[in-house]
């Protein structure tokens, strides 16, 4: 399998509107106000678009049609899950955090719990995640380098690389904003695209059903009810909820999609906006259940390397390109989704795809980076440390820390640890179980105080980190309860720390001393929509 | 806790959870539940893939931004 000169002209032509976007903005990012929060200038159905390709990464586009792929229909409820999230921020952080409208995530636990030290507390979950999400980030954007231009995924790690470092570092959240906002369309129009060339394929979802059911016959088995589950990590009810609930806060409470609530103009286009990001999100999740759906049965069916001798089955082909491009770590199984567009054996097809994937890679790199490059500039260093330099020059220390950003979670994107998918979801629990609770809560409970907040996020961060990482290493798979054994209880990446951090906090806020009342009106009382 | 939370975000909940666990509980207490034929397809295409993944939570995401600004509109009138 060679490049095809279709694929990469609609990638250039994906490349060319991004140059053009950047181009057109560069004078809106010069002072720090619209470098940080793009003036606060976004209207709505562009905030909303924006949200969408931020939030939504790689995890989303390769990794939930992989999971699907791996683990059958019941992972569908996961992806219900993801976008069920998004209405319920709308109220309980997008209009109280776009009332009160700070600069960087951890203003408001600084501002809320009265010391400065929360900024570097609560950073330290962030820090974790964040080189998580980079590293992702930068590994779909190889596999979308490797489906385009055919190369080694090495060289393809550092094209990758080097695209959303350029993108990041001459952008500033004006040109994220503009640029995620087109990215957040393009992202859905390529998997309704996709969807729609799978179900043409097999001429309706009845027979689209018929032959996902011919090669596996238990891919829609629910537990309990049939004498084989779809897979072993969907065994139980615990399988379903615990997916539901991994991402399922994530759009309230992760940095990332915070930040973006303080770009809305005023709380209603906030507000607005969670509709449009609803709106595009779910339409690339509408296309990414079909694609991940029917992946095993089109690789089977129509990829040409089924044809390679010793190849029989998906997992198959992707060990084969596996060994062919030197993809490494888990990364392999991620090229699921992109294998099964392969098979439809249409250039314009995958020319979509890709141009969908390198923006939903590219725009989620860049938010994350802004938020650790503000994190580590501007909070650590200037409001923490103390220096003038954040202060005088914003922009220059951003872009150091992008540059330090970027090398690091390049290095580790060359032999990626897990899926992206599992990346993702521990990236998630480690942020919902410590910095979730002082968030949420800290505006909608006048008792949430500091020793509360402080214990919660350093208690959380190490038990969720330590459970996740014993559970992969010693059980195999971060999906086993970490206290149990392989095929015991099923706990998607130890989800129920979200739940057990959010009763910690309360009971510990029950016993310990408030806060200074007129922090709790200020940073509380008033931010409510009622008050 | 939760004190000038709008009580529209309670439905919102009510109608995301209930949703959600309604349509679980019947998956695993109905054999090949996922399957059964509704409107000419498969019912998980109707009640997961489009309603539950997209219909219902754009229908909650409007319902709480219309019914606040319909309260600050009754507030500014005020």
């Amino acid at each position: 399998m060679g490049a095809n000169p279709i694929v990469i002209i609609g990638a250039l032509i994906y490349f060319a509107i991004m140059i053009a976007i950047g181009y057109f903005t560069r004078k809106a990012a010069l002072n720090a106000s619209d470098y940080y929060v793009a003036g606060r200038k976004v209207g709505s159905f562009i905030n909303g678009a924006a949200l969408a390709s931020t939030y939504l990464s790689p995890a989303s586009f390769l990794g939930l049609p992989a999971f699907i792929f791996l683990l059958g229909y019941p992972f569908w409820w996961a992806l219900v899950g993801v976008i069920g999230g998004m209405p319920i921020a709308t109220l309980l952080t997008a209009a109280p955090l776009r009332k009160y409208a700070p600069t960087s995530f951890t203003d408001y636990y600084a501002d809320r719990y009265d010391t400065k030290w929360m900024r570097l507390i609560a950073g330290v979950p962030t820090i974790i995640a964040g080189f998580a999400y980079v590293t992702l980030s930068i590994v779909g954007t190889a596999l979308f380098m490797l489906a385009i231009l055919k190369l080694n995924y090495n060289i393809s790690v550092v094209i990758g690389a080097l695209v959303v470092f350029i993108y990041v570092f001459y952008g500033g959240m004006v040109a994220t904003t503009w640029s995620a906002a087109f990215q957040g369309v393009t992202m859905a129009v390529a998997a309704v695209v996709g969807a729609i060339y799978t179900i043409a394929h097999f001429g309706g979802l009845n027979p689209m059903t018929d032959a996902i059911l011919s090669v596996t016959p238990n891919f829609f088995n629910a537990p309990y009810v049939n004498e084989k589950p779809s897979s072993a990590l969907m065994g139980m009810w615990t399988g379903i909820v615990g997916f539901y609930y991994t991402w399922h806060f994530g759009f309230a409470a992760m940095p990332y999609t915070v930040v973006r609530f303080f770009t809305a103009q005023d709380i209603k286009s906030a507000r607005r906006s969670v509709f449009w990001a609803i709106f595009f999100g779910g339409a690339m999740y509408l296309g990414l259940i079909i694609i991940g759906s029917a992946a095993r049965v089109l690789i089977e069916t129509l990829h040409p390397y089924m044809s390679v001798e010793g190849v029989k089955d998906a997992m198959g082909v992707l060990k084969h390109m596996k060994g062919v491009y030197g993809v490494g770590g888990a990364a392999v199984t991620d090229y699921s989704m992109i294998a099964a567009m392969e098979g439809l054996k249409s250039p314009f097809l995958l020319a979509v795809i890709a141009a969908g994937g390198l923006a939903i890679a590219m725009s989620t790199a860049a938010g994350w980076t802004m938020v650790l490059n503000v994190l580590l500039g501007r909070d650590l260093i200037g409001k923490v440390f103390g220096s003038k330099w954040p202060e005088e020059k914003p922009v220059q220390v951003t872009r150091i820390m992008t540059v330090i950003v970027i090398v690091i979670c390049t290095l580790v994107a060359f032999s990626p640890p897990a899926l992206v998918l599992d990346i993702s979801g521990a990236a998630f629990i480690v942020i919902l179980c410590s910095v979730g609770p002082p968030l949420v809560l800290g505006i909608w409970w006048d008792k949430a105080n500091t020793t509360a907040a402080v214990t919660n996020i350093v208690v959380m961060t190490v038990l969720s980190t330590f459970s996740w990482m014993y559970a992969n290493s010693k059980l195999g798979s971060a999906h086993w309860f970490f206290l149990s054994k392989k095929g015991g209880l099923v706990t998607p990446h130890q989800f129920y720390w979200v739940f057990v951090g959010l009763i910690f906090f309360i009971l510990l806020s029950l016993v310990t001393k408030p806060n200074r009342p007129e922090v709790i009106k200020k940073y509380s009382y008033d931010l409510r929509p009622e008050n | 806790m939760f004190k000038g939370m709008p009580k529209i975000f309670w439905v919102g909940m009510v109608i995301l959870y209930g949703y959600f666990f309604l349509f679980l509980i019947l998956e695993i207490t109905i054999p090949k539940f996922p399957l059964s034929k509704f409107l000419g397809v498969p019912f998980c295409y109707i009640y997961n893939w489009i309603m539950g993944l997209w219909i219902i939570n754009l229908i909650v995401a409007a319902l709480f931004y219309l019914a606040e600004e319909a309260r600050e509109a009754r507030l500014s009138k005020k």
